[in-house]
């Protein structure tokens, strides 16, 4: 009995490590740090508050520099572009301590958009306050908020970052025409392996 | 006393007897495709006080700089039966690199590359796990998942909780001689 309770003890400390960060953001919950101001890759501030769309607003950590985020961003940039046309405020925020990861610098961003074509921001998170206070882990990952600006969907792009060819669950695409269709979203949380944030530690 | 001996000197024996598999030298038995389940089962079986499990891949920079931290602490602890087992999550294609880079660090045992589907993998493996690497587990003797690293790791951080399962099951198994006391720091 004794032995279980060490087990059980240890084992809820250990566990404990990996929110180390926070606690991620659960379905149904308002963004937080919505006022916080990051900087665009267009030399412009902007907020969560700021992009929201009438449909709902799509908030995606991603990087320069992480692989998985390299395969997916041609698809960040297609779905992010076609869904702000259909109502849906879209940002891509870059969560990693540039200090830590030359690849993100702000110079390397603003050619990363523009390669891409981005048309929504991509801004800077600098100190990871933003990644922080979303739990969020890795990159890619998607958090979507529906209408009311409450988290609707959390996870991956879809089931394939090698392939886009060989995709058979599109999660976001799938979430995106749920809102739009004021349908229920049928898998509203997902996983891919990605890339650990690498947090500004000094913050 | 005689019998703390005796324990003391079975448990080394152990410990020290290498299963056959540890000593890869093909490629088809150095990077082993396998399912969440299987490498699931290998670690259950594994006869070890200790499994270290590890999610890595070649392109990410926090992976590759943890793991001389990794391989250290299993040099160290080895033989008091901490066994150590990697997990590639490179891309299909990219197994080449991943078995260079696992000889380049010295790794004289069997890997394994990931199959199947990311979602599958990660909730298999572990339901509150992200999918963001590098990711370690540490399993005890008994095949109880007791501790998660998320994000690059000092060897100190290891070796804190390696010592501290391998001390619980000294204690558990009568054998009350400090690690100190064996001549280990």
């Amino acid at each position: 009995m004794r032995k279980l309770l060490a087990i059980a003890l240890v084992a809820a400390m250990g566990f404990n490590a990996e929110a180390g960060k926070s606690e991620t953001l659960a379905l149904g919950a308002e963004a937080p740090a919505a006022d916080l101001e990051m900087k665009g890759t267009d030399g412009k501030m902007y907020t969560l508050v700021s992009v929201q769309g009438e449909k709902g607003t799509l908030v995606i950590f991603s990087c320069n520099s992480c692989p998985w985020a390299v395969k997916w961003e041609s698809r960040v940039a297609s779905i992010g572009n076609a869904y702000r046309d259909r109502g849906f405020g879209v940002i891509v925020i870059n969560p990693n301590d540039p200090a830590r990861v030359a690849e993100d610098s702000f110079d390397e961003m603003v050619t990363r958009a523009k390669t891409l074509s981005y048309g929504f921001p991509y801004v800077v998170d600098p100190e990871s306050q933003v990644a922080r206070a979303f739990g969020a882990s890795r990159t890619p990952e998607i958090f979507l908020f529906n209408d009311k600006g409450k988290l609707a969907y959390h996870g991956a792009i879809d089931d394939n970052a090698s392939d886009a060819n060989a995709v058979e669950a599109a999660y976001l695409k799938d979430a995106l025409d749920a809102l739009l269709a004021g349908e229920e979203i049928s898998v509203s949380e997902t996983k891919a392996l990605g890339c650990s944030i690498k947090f500004n530690e000094d913050s | 006393m005689k019998r703390h001996i005796f324990v003391f000197v079975a448990l080394l024996f152990i410990s020290c007897d290498a299963p056959k598999t540890d000593r890869a030298s093909n490629t088809d038995e150095y990077l082993i495709p396998a399912t969440a389940e299987e490498i699931l089962k290998n670690v259950k079986n594994a006869d070890a006080r200790v499994v270290l499990v590890n999610v890595w891949a070649t392109w990410c920079q926090p992976c590759v700089e943890e793991f001389p931290d990794l391989m250290a602490v299993y040099q160290q602890y080895k033989e008091q039966g901490v066994k150590l087992v990697f997990i590639s999550a490179d891309f299909e294609g990219q197994a080449d690199g991943a078995i260079a880079f696992l000889k380049a660090q010295g790794v004289d045992f069997p890997s394994y590359l990931k199959l199947r589907s990311d979602r599958a993998f990660i909730n298999t493996l572990d339901p509150n796990w992200s999918g963001a690497i590098p990711a370690t587990w540490l399993y005890d003797s008994e095949g109880n998942k007791r501790y998660f690293w998320l994000g690059k790791t000092s060897h100190e951080q290891f070796e804190k909780q390696i010592r501290d399962v391998l001390m619980e099951g000294d204690q558990q198994s009568g054998l009350h001689t400090p690690l100190k006391a064996r001549g280990e720091t």
